[in-house]
């Protein structure tokens, strides 16, 4: 029986109704042209008034569902009961306000109506009979307060199953009549589901019962309902005399993961029923039992059914099916990408649930033949963007050379680079030629993933190419450099060298990072007259490769370097004299942080955290007050690395007040570590602050106890 | 790891504070994947300003004075400036065949206004310009073209009007002879009267006082942007377009760029075959 009493309306995110079903205009007297594109809060003026809005927003801001109960909100919209009631003048109305999903969004609201005011009256009725009883029988009102949440939970059963029958109904034909969205209904059935309203038996009913319609729609919900009692219904509904019932019930089966089911399955598949073969096949891979899979290879060699069967396959398939999909790959006609993809899949699912996909490509490798291969490499011509991945991956397993000149055509491709290079870099040095040729490629991409794939290969021959694409590319100087450092082979050190006199200063870190990588013991030789070359860039960078080895014949010459007329090279100098253990430093960093230009003062500050406490707290005390921000910054951080707790007050001080905020974190930082009680209270202030990072900076360093540590 | 900021010697750490800080200046989102990219184009710039950490550049980009300029920098090495002529054609037959007549009927006299939001090195904007020249629009009625992006050294490319061969990728050679002049042995310069079509400045889609002079426009074209927005960052721009275009207008995103779900002040349609968003008295 179809119900009266449920109707159903849904709304979108801004809460304008969509659809208004026939059912509600009957309940409510509001007809579906005047509720549907209106504003919710149009359709029910009040709605705000009773404080009942928040409830939509909840639903459409966390995602939950809300149930606005009979005994307590009475009615959403108000209206008269279809039946008069000697008791209620507006009808009583069960209201459940769900979120309507599309995929992962929440599109908007599906909310249903029940008229219960014939349900209360019959329950105060029976109430009124079981107050009269002698034995007293626990009432069913009542049982709803009862503080035993096994009669709460009896109570609402019998309730519910008083309404589900007619709710379901009208949620089928709600969908089928507006050609909803499915999502709809499972939304509606969830809702139903959680307020322990018994949808199963009565979808069963409508699975076995005379409309065709309603049978497809609740073979589609038994699938979506996770229980496996429906089988043996969805299996007798695969005999249907509607074909799009068989459809949707040999869909469920494959959800509901139906072992019982394979035999009639692979019968449907049989069949070639070009309708229901396909979702036979599909459910027999979706119900994922490895027995299967033998029984499945047979439709590879079908081709209307190869692409099912090799899907089903990639998810259930064991060694027997990688032989018979490679197979299938050598022959001249191969659909290639299907294959592909099926083969990456089952090595995907071979490692994450054995890490046994070794095995799969060890099978792979043992088994592809020059036709399998030449197949890849052309499909990896034409294919789309979207079906390149498995093509590589395939590729990317071979020895071939013919397989690796492929890849390398695509490594200017974004989405795959990472596939191809890690698949270059596992031949290793056998590559090398074919990089080197992508040196000279016309896009820049490919040069430089070319480029980083000879770094990450380590092989000397690649040098020569690499250093003379320094003079014509200098886009990628930096990664060039990287490669070269990788590599470590004193061939680079002159191109490495000739690199110190530009202008960037990044450029020439690069450089001194790989010479120092490099460690040859002759660049002592080089480095010494570096140091007093008429380039600025040239001493800066000399001054950190001596400061980095300590050569003893340029320490002097470092020294004298804090004196340069150029700041660059005197910041080089400060931060490398602190690394050289030498009783000056202390001296020529307190000259520097008292009277240089800021760059170098705040270099002098922070190269003051390497030596002994003592010999510099005073001094970075004083340089607290810098007029510069970042003097004062770098100060707190080596201040900070002494714990010196004579500098409490004045850290206490820029924590407070300082212009900047920077200088505020490090110096609460600094406290944290030296005075656990002064930090606590500035952990008070930023938390108060509304500046994020100083709440951040706040929550996120412990407090140590008060007193300095 | 970056493999820039490992040869620089930057250490990790805080790598996400930055994303997050560049994201919410410049609307271009780095997840995860893509956190070493970004550490890949600052870490030149963490070094060239002197400093050995993230942490620290983060704090300059943040708080110092000279943060702004910082920030020029910044758009220069993390814009895309992947782009070509006669990209995604089907849009632009559509503007200058069915788009331009109707609001030149419908507005008689008036300078119709054209901006590309992000228009990288001008490809963009030089190809409108090319297509409402073909169609002789440029003779018939006032049109106004300007061109931004938030790079500047883009923005001084396009000034400077000279392309390589990866820019005429989908250009019929006939054109790339008619319009433009062989500059170098792999370079062509735009034809000086099609790039006075065009005005160039630089703006981030982020800084709406940059912007409002700009989004008054008629027609918006800002395709290939948002696919590196975050949702919040494309739902602020639209919003932003929305409130300084005038009460009629078009905006052109690429083709993987719906809003459907991120504007309510845009509807989109289907214009000659081609999808484009339409603010008009009937949206709301």
């Amino acid at each position: 029986m179809i119900s009266k009493f449920v109707g159903v309306f849904t709304t979108d995110r801004d809460m304008v109704i969509q659809v208004w079903d026939a059912t509600l205009t009957r309940l409510t007297g509001i007809h579906s042209d005047d509720a549907s594109e209106q504003p919710l809060l149009k359709v029910i003026p009040d709605l705000e008034a009773r404080g009942l809005t928040r409830y939509f927003r909840h639903v459409l801001e966390d995602g939950v569902v809300e149930v606005l109960a009979p005994a307590f909100h009475r009615y959403l919209i108000p209206c008269p009961p279809l039946t008069p009631s000697p008791r209620f003048d507006k009808m009583r109305q069960h209201v459940i306000i769900a979120p309507l999903h599309q995929d992962s969004q929440i599109e908007g609201l599906i909310v249903t109506i029940e008229d219960v005011t014939q349900r209360l009256e019959s329950e105060y009725d029976f109430a009124g009979k079981l107050d009269q009883q002698p034995s007293g029988m626990p009432n069913l009102m009542g049982a709803l307060d009862d503080r035993n949440w096994r009669v709460r939970r009896d109570a609402i059963r019998e309730m519910s199953q008083l309404a589900a029958p007619d709710a379901i109904a009208a949620l089928l034909l709600s969908v089928r009549d507006n050609h909803r969205n499915f999502g709809l209904l499972n939304s509606a059935l969830n809702v139903l589901r959680l307020t322990e309203i018994d949808t199963h038996s009565t979808l069963i009913d409508f699975l076995k019962g005379p409309d065709h319609d309603l049978r497809i729609q609740a073979a589609l919900s038994l699938g979506e309902q996770w229980d496996a009692r429906a089988i043996p219904a969805l299996l007798e509904a695969t005999r249907d005399e509607n074909v799009n019932v068989v459809y949707h019930s040999i869909e469920a089966l494959g959800k509901l993961r139906a072992v019982e089911a394979v035999d009639r399955l692979i019968e449907l598949a049989e069949s070639k029923d070009f309708f229901l073969a396909f979702p036979a096949i599909e459910a027999l891979g979706a119900i994922g039992h490895s027995g299967v899979s033998f029984r499945i290879i047979p439709f590879l060699q079908d081709e209307m059914l190869r692409e099912p069967a090799a899907r089903a396959l990639s998810r259930i398939g064991d060694e027997f099916a990688v032989e018979a999909l490679i197979a299938l790959l050598n022959d001249r006609n191969a659909a290639t990408e299907l294959i592909a993809r099926s083969l990456m899949d089952l090595y995907e699912r071979y490692e994450a649930k054995y890490q046994e996909g070794s095995y799969i490509v060890g099978l792979y490798r043992n088994s592809i033949k020059p036709t399998g291969v030449q197949n890849l490499i052309d499909a990896l011509a034409t294919a789309e963007p979207d079906n390149m991945r498995p093509l590589v991956w395939l590729l990317g397993r071979m020895d071939s050379p013919a397989a690796t000149r492929a890849l390398t055509w695509r490594l200017g491709s974004a989405e795959l680079r990472s596939e191809i290079l890690d698949a270059l870099v596992r031949h290793g040095s056998t590559v090398t030629e074919l990089l080197v040729e992508q040196l000279k490629a016309d896009d820049p991409e490919t040069r430089g993933a070319a480029v980083t794939a000879l770094g990450r290969i380590r092989d000397n021959r690649a040098i020569p190419e690499l250093t003379r694409l320094l003079e014509r590319d200098p886009e990628l100087t930096i990664p060039i450099i990287a490669a070269l450092t990788f590599i470590r082979d004193p061939a680079a050190m002159d191109p490495l060298f000739s690199l110190l006199g530009t202008s960037d200063a990044a450029v020439r870190r690069a450089a001194v990072s790989a010479l120092n990588a490099l460690g040859v013991p002759e660049m002592v030789k080089r480095v010494v007259p570096l140091l007093e070359d008429s380039n600025p860039g040239i001493r800066e960078a000399a001054v950190c490769i001596a400061g980095y080895f300590g050569y003893p014949e340029c320490i002097e010459t470092v020294f004298s370097l804090c004196r340069d007329p150029d700041a660059n090279v005197r910041r080089a100098a400060i931060e490398q004299i602190a690394y050289l253990e030498d009783k000056r430093a202390a001296t020529v960093l307190a000259e520097a942080l008292s009277g240089d230009v800021p760059a170098v003062r705040a270099a002098a500050a922070a190269s003051m955290s390497h030596l002994e406490a003592s010999s510099v707290t005073t001094r970075l005390i004083a340089a607290l007050k810098d007029e510069d921000s970042w003097v004062r910054y770098f100060t707190v951080r080596s201040l900070a690395k002494h714990r010196s707790p004579e500098s409490a007050p004045e850290l206490y001080r820029l924590a407070q007040y300082d212009r900047f905020q920077q200088v505020r974190i490090v110096a609460f930082e600094a406290l944290c570590r030296i005075d656990g009680g002064l930090a606590a209270s500035i952990a008070i202030m930023f938390r108060a602050s509304g500046d994020p990072d100083l709440q951040q900076a706040a929550t996120s360093v412990p407090l140590p106890g008060n007193g300095a540590s | 790891m970056s493999l820039h900021s490992e040869i620089l010697g930057l250490p990790k750490g805080t790598e996400r504070l930055l994303a997050d800080l560049v994201h919410s200046r410049t609307g271009i989102y780095f997840d995860a994947s893509k956190i070493d990219l970004l550490m890949d184009k600052l870490s030149p710039l963490v070094v060239r300003r002197g400093f050995n950490t993230f942490l620290d550049y983060y704090y300059l980009l943040k708080y110092d004075e000279t943060a702004p300029a910082e920030w020029g920098n910044v758009m220069n090495a993390i814009s895309v400036g992947e782009t070509y002529f006669w990209r995604e054609f089907d849009q632009i037959r559509a503007l200058t065949q069915s788009i331009v007549p109707a609001w030149l009927a419908a507005h008689p006299g008036r300078t119709l206004r054209i901006w590309s939001a992000a228009c990288a090195s001008g490809e963009e904007p030089l190809t409108i310009a090319l297509a409402l020249h073909e169609a002789d629009w440029f003779d018939r009625a006032s049109i106004e073209i300007r061109g931004s992006d938030g790079s500047s050294v883009a923005i001084e490319k396009a000034i400077a009007g000279v392309y390589r061969e990866r820019s005429f990728r989908s250009l019929s050679l006939e054109r790339r002879a008619r319009y433009f002049l062989q500059d170098g042995p792999k370079t062509w310069r735009i034809l000086p009267e099609l790039q006075s079509k065009v005005r160039f400045s630089v703006a981030n889609l982020m800084n709406e006082s940059e912007i409002a002079p700009l989004a008054d426009a008629d027609i918006i074209f800002c395709r290939n942007v948002f696919i590196y927005f975050s949702e919040s960052s494309i739902s602020r721009t639209v919003r932003l377009f929305a409130r300084h275009m005038p009460a009629e207008g078009y905006l052109f995103v690429g083709t993987a760029e719906s809003l459907l779900r991120l504007t309510s002040e845009f509807e989109l349609k289907d214009i000659d075959n081609a999808f484009i968003y339409e603010k008009g008295p009937r949206v709301q």
